[in-house]
Parts: C-alpha cells; sequence; structure tokens
C-alpha cells in the first residue's frame, strides 16, 4: 500500500466503520429478523423464536390489510407528487418574476410550514377540515359545494391529508427550484423572447432544460418520501377512517412496534425498501434518458 | 414535579421526507434529549409513568410521598394512544421507569415478558375490591396493585331527556332506542348517542351485556359468531343506522365534552374520570343538567366493560424497597380518596368507600356496575384482538360488510393474530 493509500483509508476509515456499525449491519440483521417469527413471545423468551424462512412474505401477501396498505401508499405517491412538486414550482415561479415585491418575506411565509413541527400543524389542520366549523368547508360552503366530511369519509381522508402534506412539504422543494430558476441563462431568455417564443414555449424550451436536474431530484426525493409516509395519517387519521389512510409504513409501524411483531414488521420493511428501489432506479433511467444526470 | 423535557419516543416517528438534512436536525435534537434525559436518572429521582388524568395529576400525590421519605419522583404523563407501544419499547429498550401505571387488559401481557415484577407482600394487595385484584393477577399471582377502577356507565342530559319526557334513561336496549328516535325526533340535527368508531369499550360492553364468550378453545379461537355476539352487533349498528350516533373517530371529535355541553349528543357512555371534566368546565354545562346511570343492557343492566388501572413495579427497577414504598403510598385509601376528588377515579381499596365523599349520589351507578364486572380473556393479544374487533365493527357500520360478514372476518382475524399462541398451547409451553 503506497502512503497516499493509506492516508485515503485512514481518512475514510471511520466514516466507513461507522457506516457499516449503523446501516449496514443494523440493514442486515433486520433482513434476518424478517425471516423469523419474532413476536411478543420472543420478547418474552427467546426460546419462543423460530425460523421460518419465506412464510413472513407468504403471509403479508396473503393479508389484504397489507395489499390495502400498498394502495393506498401508491395513491398517495401517484397524487401526492405531482401536487407537491406542481405547486412547489408554481410557487418558486411566481416567485422568480421581476414584478414580485418583498421575495425575501414571500418565501419565509411559504416556506415556514416546511420547518414547524408535524403534530402541531396536523393539530391545526384537524380544525380547518372539520366538518361543521372547518374554514374549508366554510369556504366550499360560500362556493355552493355541500359539507365534506374531510376525515370522516374512507373516500375523502387520503385527498384531505394530501392536502396538508402538500401544505407541509412544498416549500422545501420551492427554494431548491427558486435556486435552479436563478441559474437558467438570461441572455437564452432574452435571445428566445426576441425570436418570438411565447410564455409556455420559453418555459418549455429554455427554463424546463435548465431545471430539469433539479425537478429530478425533487422528484426521487419526493416518491421517496411519500412512500414512507406516516407522521401525518398517525397523527391526522390514525390510519382510519377503516383503514383508508393506512399507508405501508403506518402498517409496519403497528405490527412491529404497536404488536412487537418484529419479525413481519422486518418483512414490510425489506418490501418497502425493494419498491423504493426500482422506484428510484426507474426515475434514474428516465433522467439519463434525456440528459440529465 | 420535573420540568426536564420528555425522553424521546422509542421509534422514529418522523417522515424521512427529504432524508438528509432533517435527518441531521433530528440527530441535533436527539443529543440534546438524550443528555436531558441522563441527567434526569442521575438526579436519584424515582421515575414514574402514568397514561390520561392519572398522569397528569399524580404530581399532586407526590408531595406527601417525596415530604415524608425524601425520595423525589419524576412524574411522566404518556398519552394513553400511544402508550401500548411506548411502554412496550421502554421495556425493549431496558428504559421502563421505576413504577408505572398499566390498564387492565395488560397486566398479563406485560407479566409475560418479564417487565413487571410480582407483587413482593400480600399486605399490599389486602383490603382491594376482588374485581380490580382479579384483573391485575396472572395465573393466581398479584402482579400489580389495583389503584383505580372504572366501569364504563352512561352520562346523560338531564334537561335534554327531560324534555322527551324521560327522568333517566332506560336500563333496557329497546327502551334505549325507542328513547333515542324520540330524543332524534325533536332534534333531527342533532345526535343522541357518542360511540366513537375507533374504541371499542362500548361495543365491548354491549358484547358481554349480551352474554358473549367471545374466544374458544382454550382461547385459542376466535368465538364471534354466536347469537349473542350478532345480537350486540346488531344493535350497536342500529345506532348508527338510525342516525342516533354519528360515524365518527376520536380524531375528528376535538372536544367532545362541548359537544355534550352543546348538546350535540344526549348519552355519553363514559368513565368515572369524566367526573373530572365536568367539574372543572361546570360553566359550560351546570351540575343541575347531567346525569349518571348504569349502561342499558339487553334485558336492564349487565356486566359491561371495566377498566382498573393498576401499578407495577418494573422488573429491572434497581431501587425496589422505594419503588414499592411508592406504591404503597399511592394505593393508600388516603391518596386514592384524593384521587378521587381530584379526578374523579374510583378507589380500588375496599375501604375507602366506607370514606363520606363515597356517599355522594353520583358515585352510586358506578358502585353497583362495580359489583357486575366483566373481565376479558386472559390473552396477552387482548389489546389487539379489541382493535381488529373495532376495525370490522367500524366497516360495518360504514356499510361495507353486513352482520354476519363482520363476524365471520373477526373470527378469522383474531385466529391469525392468536396463531402464535395456539401453536404454543398445542406445544404445552403456556397454559
Amino acid at each position: 500500500m503506497s502512503r497516499q493509500e493509506r492516508a485515503a483509508w485512514l481518512f475514510a476509515g471511520p466514516v466507513l466503520a461507522a457506516i457499516a456499525a449503523m446501516l449496514v449491519l443494523p440493514v442486515a440483521l433486520a433482513l434476518l429478523l424478517g425471516l423469523t417469527d419474532y413476536s411478543i413471545y420472543a420478547l418474552a423468551d427467546l426460546k419462543n423464536l423460530r425460523f421460518v424462512g419465506l412464510a413472513n412474505f407468504t403471509e403479508l401477501l396473503a393479508t389484504p390489510l397489507f395489499w390495502r396498505a400498498l394502495g393506498n401508499t401508491a395513491l398517495f405517491a401517484a397524487l401526492g407528487v405531482p401536487m407537491a412538486i406542481g405547486a412547489s414550482l408554481a410557487a418558486a415561479l411566481l416567485l422568480h418574476d421581476a414584478t414580485v415585491r418583498w421575495k425575501p418575506l414571500w418565501r419565509v411565509a411559504l416556506f415556514a410550514p416546511y420547518v414547524t413541527s408535524v403534530v402541531a400543524t396536523a393539530i391545526v389542520w384537524r380544525f380547518v377540515l372539520n366538518t361543521r366549523f372547518g374554514l374549508l368547508n366554510s369556504a366550499l360552503g360560500a362556493a355552493g359545494i355541500g359539507p365534506v366530511d374531510w376525515l370522516g369519509d374512507p373516500r375523502a381522508s387520503i385527498p384531505a391529508i394530501l392536502l396538508f402534506v402538500t401544505w407541509k412539504i412544498f416549500g422545501y422543494n420551492m427554494i431548491v427550484f427558486t435556486a435552479a430558476l436563478s441559474a437558467v441563462p438570461g441572455e437564452l431568455m432574452e435571445a428566445a423572447r426576441l425570436d418570438g417564443a411565447s410564455r409556455w414555449g420559453r418555459f418549455r424550451h429554455v427554463t424546463l432544460p435548465a431545471i430539469g436536474p433539479t425537478l429530478l431530484l425533487a422528484a426521487v426525493m419526493s416518491v421517496a418520501g411519500f412512500l414512507q409516509l406516516f407522521a401525518e395519517p398517525y397523527v391526522m387519521t390514525m390510519g382510519g377512517p377503516a383503514q383508508s389512510t393506512v399507508t405501508v409504513l403506518y402498517f409496519m409501524f403497528d405490527e412491529g412496534f404497536r404488536w412487537w411483531n418484529l419479525g413481519q414488521a422486518s418483512a414490510t420493511a425489506l418490501i418497502l425498501f425493494v419498491l423504493i428501489l426500482g422506484v428510484t432506479a426507474v426515475q434514474a433511467r428516465i433522467g439519463r434518458r434525456y440528459q440529465w444526470l | 414535579m420535573c420540568d426536564l423535557p420528555p425522553c424521546p419516543d422509542g421509534p422514529f416517528r418522523q417522515p424521512a421526507l427529504i432524508a438528509l438534512d432533517r435527518r441531521t436536525m433530528l440527530g441535533g435534537a436527539a443529543a440534546l434529549t438524550l443528555t436531558a434525559c441522563a441527567r434526569a436518572r442521575e438526579s436519584g429521582a424515582l421515575r414514574f409513568w402514568a397514561t390520561g388524568y392519572e398522569g397528569d395529576y399524580s404530581p399532586h400525590l407526590m408531595v406527601p410521598f417525596t415530604a415524608a421519605t425524601g425520595i423525589e419522583v419524576e412524574t411522566q404523563s404518556v398519552p394513553s394512544t400511544a402508550a401500548h407501544e411506548k411502554f412496550l419499547t421502554a421495556f425493549a429498550g431496558g428504559v421502563l421507569p421505576d413504577v408505572f401505571m398499566l390498564p387492565s387488559g395488560w397486566v398479563g401481557e406485560f407479566a409475560m415478558i418479564g417487565a413487571v415484577a410480582p407483587v413482593p407482600s400480600p399486605a399490599l394487595v389486602a383490603d382491594t375490591l376482588p374485581a380490580a385484584r382479579a384483573i391485575a393477577q396472572v395465573g393466581g399471582r398479584d402482579y400489580a396493585v389495583p389503584w383505580a377502577i372504572a366501569p364504563q356507565v352512561q352520562f346523560y342530559r338531564r334537561d335534554l331527556l327531560g324534555a322527551a319526557g324521560y327522568d333517566a334513561p332506560p336500563t333496557d336496549w329497546a327502551g334505549w332506542l325507542r328513547m333515542g328516535s324520540a330524543l332524534k325526533g325533536r332534534r333531527p340535527g342533532e345526535f343522541v348517542f357518542l360511540a366513537l368508531l375507533n374504541w371499542p369499550d362500548t361495543l365491548f360492553s354491549m358484547l358481554y351485556q349480551a352474554g358473549a364468550t367471545l374466544l374458544r378453545d382454550r382461547d385459542t379461537r376466535g368465538n364471534f359468531r354466536t347469537d349473542e355476539a350478532r345480537e350486540a352487533f346488531a344493535f350497536y349498528k342500529s345506532l348508527f343506522d338510525e342516525g342516533l350516533a354519528p360515524k365518527v373517530l376520536s380524531t375528528e371529535v376535538q372536544d367532545p365534552y362541548a359537544a355534550f355541553a352543546q348538546g350535540r349528543f344526549a348519552v355519553w357512555p363514559s368513565w368515572p374520570t369524566l367526573l373530572l371534566d365536568l367539574h372543572r368546565r361546570a360553566a359550560e354545562l351546570p351540575r343541575e343538567r347531567w346525569g349518571v346511570a348504569r349502561l342499558a343492557g339487553p334485558n336492564g343492566p349487565g356486566p359491561a366493560t371495566m377498566v382498573a388501572n393498576s401499578l407495577c413495579v418494573a422488573s429491572t427497577c434497581e431501587r425496589p424497597a422505594e419503588a414499592w414504598a411508592l406504591v404503597r403510598h399511592l394505593s393508600s385509601a388516603a391518596s386514592e380518596l384524593r384521587f378521587q376528588s381530584l379526578i374523579g377515579n374510583l378507589p380500588a381499596r375496599a375501604s375507602a368507600w366506607d370514606a363520606p365523599q363515597m356517599a355522594d349520589p353520583v358515585l352510586a351507578p358506578f358502585a353497583e356496575q362495580m359489583r357486575q364486572p366483566a373481565i376479558a380473556p386472559p390473552v396477552v393479544e387482548w389489546e389487539r384482538i379489541q382493535n381488529e374487533v373495532q376495525l370490522v365493527a367500524e366497516r360495518m357500520v360504514r356499510g361495507g360488510l353486513s352482520i354476519d360478514e363482520a363476524l365471520a372476518a373477526i373470527d378469522t382475524r383474531i385466529d391469525r393474530i392468536l396463531a402464535k399462541r395456539r401453536a404454543l398451547v398445542e406445544a404445552g409451553r403456556i397454559a
């Protein structure tokens, strides 16, 4: 080993050791746990622990609630990612406009929900979404739309939570997009305008390619985030009504920490991991096709 | 009382929406809280956890204890909706407090996993109401000292019932329904009963009243496809079908007390601790406008759900003598009576019932109901089974399932939950 190599290992060593101890090892252990029937009986006496192979996975696939949780999560991601990114991009574009005044103030105001506690904001939103006295239903009522039982109707609960999540998180990507927008070359924009490109044309052919990589990053992060949705349904609805807002992570939490079926919870975690990996790989492929990566 | 921040909940509750930077922030926050916890442990105070009003108000009981013994007690009030996982995680992580309060159904579970120490002296549980003591026993051995006993009863709006011609709610189901229709007829925009769709207590009271035996085969299988269970489910469903009870979850009702005071519903099956709200917020609902009665049963009052909170000492506690001294103090007749006047909780000590304050006529229905307790099957999965039953019942109420489909679905779910227990019973490893 050359001196340089030794120095490199010396610097990287502690980090690698930390990663191995805190990331690789627990993941490997969780994988092993997923092959056992670790339950509350095993917590009482380890002799009750059995190695069950893939039984946890076959049992999961036969559990209706797991499929329901998977479906709910897919719905959250499919609707939530475009909603959140669309809101972020729209807000960033509005703020980027030269005619907007007091930009820092707007930025802070729109970013504030992101850094506020989930629990506190969820409680406020529970009031906003209240069927009888809620602000949202009052506004809808003024527009002539009858009251919606946002958190009590199994069909309205997912949109209600999506509304809250979007409001909560769009500020972060808005800041990211604002940074990306400021890097769009002004002379290109100018040239496009002189050539007679419309507003939409300038956005489609100048802005979008320039912020493409940022958009991809935001999409990857948002998808991973939505697939791991937990705190919002936990605080707002506790998975209800009629388990219509149980997500995969919520299901895993319930199985693992509430009922202490760690074997099955680990198996769920593994499935979720594979899912996120798969979706991210697809996104990366799309990104490469448009030469954003 | 100690003003340190609470120790972090075991599981990681925040979603990693934007994983990187949030994790960094949380890491910093966690480190801060950890140092605070370590400080609390070094200070030499006994740690005590309780849920609900018991947790909120127990510091009042600690003052005389600290004055008499010089032992500081650090109380933490744990939210009841997250208590089960918090206690289990604390046990797995080896950070259970010295003394903690367990609701009735959990004693067996925590005794089985070895989290609680058996009661060292019979003197600690002498003079306890038999129903409360039975709930705190596992296999004939005392694992907890009963602290309070809470039978489910109905609180009703005297004025609203009176306007419909009732002095008190009828004690049988048919009469209850008739009264419900009469009240609904007078005020169609409001409801009559409050039975939250994610709280199983009321449904289980109905099951016990109907005389259902909920498990079979040495408590290893569900037994819901019976006439008794069908009767209870049909009655439960009819409350919602006829618009007498709102189809709401606890997360939707921000302030049930205010709703009761405003007359949004007139009958509220609830617990003695509601007396605290009724007392504290008497300005919203004066004393003469409400009353208490036993829950209606199919043919008159019967056994109903009963919660008996018990005090346990952790098996890992390093100062058992001091911990048991605290339990003795908290469960003394004097402390229990003090708690009764503070939060409405009913004493589990038999002799405390002779005190003059217990002669208040408001407490009479509780005392009567207490003599007819319903004891849940002693399986460690009971908490989960109750949850699953309620989830299926919710789907039934919302029209997703018929009564028979719901009962069949419940048996399937219970059989699945009890699969591990069944295997262990068949192998002779547990009774």
